[in-house]
């Protein structure tokens, strides 16, 4: 079952089976965190077993706009540290979670800084140095019509939709 | 001691980049400009003249820098090499920017020792 450290479970069962994990000897809660796949969020928990030296990675997938799974900390107290931090990081809503404080943000920061839908906004109201057109794409002359490429981090549209006052980007620089 | 493939800054050789803007891009802090203008070219016996981009400013910020090399990895003209020269420090912000010729001087690198 744990060949590969690895064990890929449905969101149903990822308190059983954590659970079970604990009770043959996976006593050490490491970390758990999440990662943004688009359409999909992935949450991954680390346990080991003190006595064997063995670490488990406990996935699973969740709908990344409804984002919930019940949370270990019942199981192991320390989790609850890392289910606060995945929860204002990644959006995702641990139900049982007793402290349900943000741990590191502000409550009122609004999106979950680490999806991939957040903005880097410090990157929208300064000029790309990379938005630069390179002129090495084998073509005689200019080309006006190429479309103008965003910096890495930047939606499409951001700046269409989130108007920022003209004094904000004279702080930043 | 420093040891030679110190990553101590990044050396440019200008005469070696296209001005393809792959640095400028990948850069994670944004700390590299580049300015360049294409110009034509007649080589003998071509039919037509050829268009080559022309170098005309490439600075880094080192005060922006986090010397991850990305950079250096990207270039597909090596024209950006890790060099153990060091000396960044500077009375001012606007003097951690270095155009090419401060980061030509770095050049040739003395790079990482190879395995055999």
């Amino acid at each position: 079952m744990t060949s590969q450290g690895r064990i890929d479970v449905a969101p149903a069962d990822w308190e059983q089976v954590v659970s079970g994990l604990q009770r043959e000897g996976f006593v050490l809660f490491d970390f758990i965190t999440a990662v943004d796949r688009g359409a999909r969020l992935e949450v991954v928990a680390r346990v080991i077993n003190p006595a064997t030296r063995v670490p488990v990675m406990v996935w699973t997938t969740l709908p990344a706009d409804a984002a919930e799974l019940s949370s270990l900390s019942g199981i192991y107290l320390g989790a609850t540290w890392c289910e606060r931090e995945a929860a204002e990081m990644f959006g995702v809503r641990f139900i049982g979670l007793g402290d349900s404080r943000p741990l590191l943000l502000r409550a009122s920061l609004g999106e979950p800084p680490m999806r991939k839908s957040s903005a880097l906004v410090a990157r929208a109201i300064r000029d790309w140095p990379g938005a630069a057109q390179s002129t090495d794409d084998g073509r005689q002359g200019a080309n006006p019509s190429r479309r103008r490429q965003l910096p890495p981090g930047v939606p499409e549209g951001f700046l269409r939709d989130n108007p920022l006052d003209s004094d904000v980007s004279g702080d930043v620089r | 001691m420093i040891p030679a493939e110190a990553h101590g800054t990044i050396a440019l050789r200008a005469s070696a980049c296209t001005s393809c803007m792959i640095c400028v891009r990948e850069c994670p802090t944004w700390c590299i400009e580049l300015d360049s203008h294409t110009e034509q070219v007649s080589d003998p016996g071509a039919r037509r003249p050829k268009t080559v981009n022309v170098l005309d400013a490439f600075r880094i910020d080192f005060g922006l820098c986090m010397y991850c090399g990305i950079c250096v990895d990207l270039c597909p003209f090596d024209a950006l090499a890790w060099s153990p020269e060091h000396d960044h420090a500077a009375t001012t912000a606007a003097g951690l920017v270095q155009g090419i010729t401060e980061l030509q001087t770095a050049w040739p690198p003395t790079g990482p020792p190879t395995d055999n």
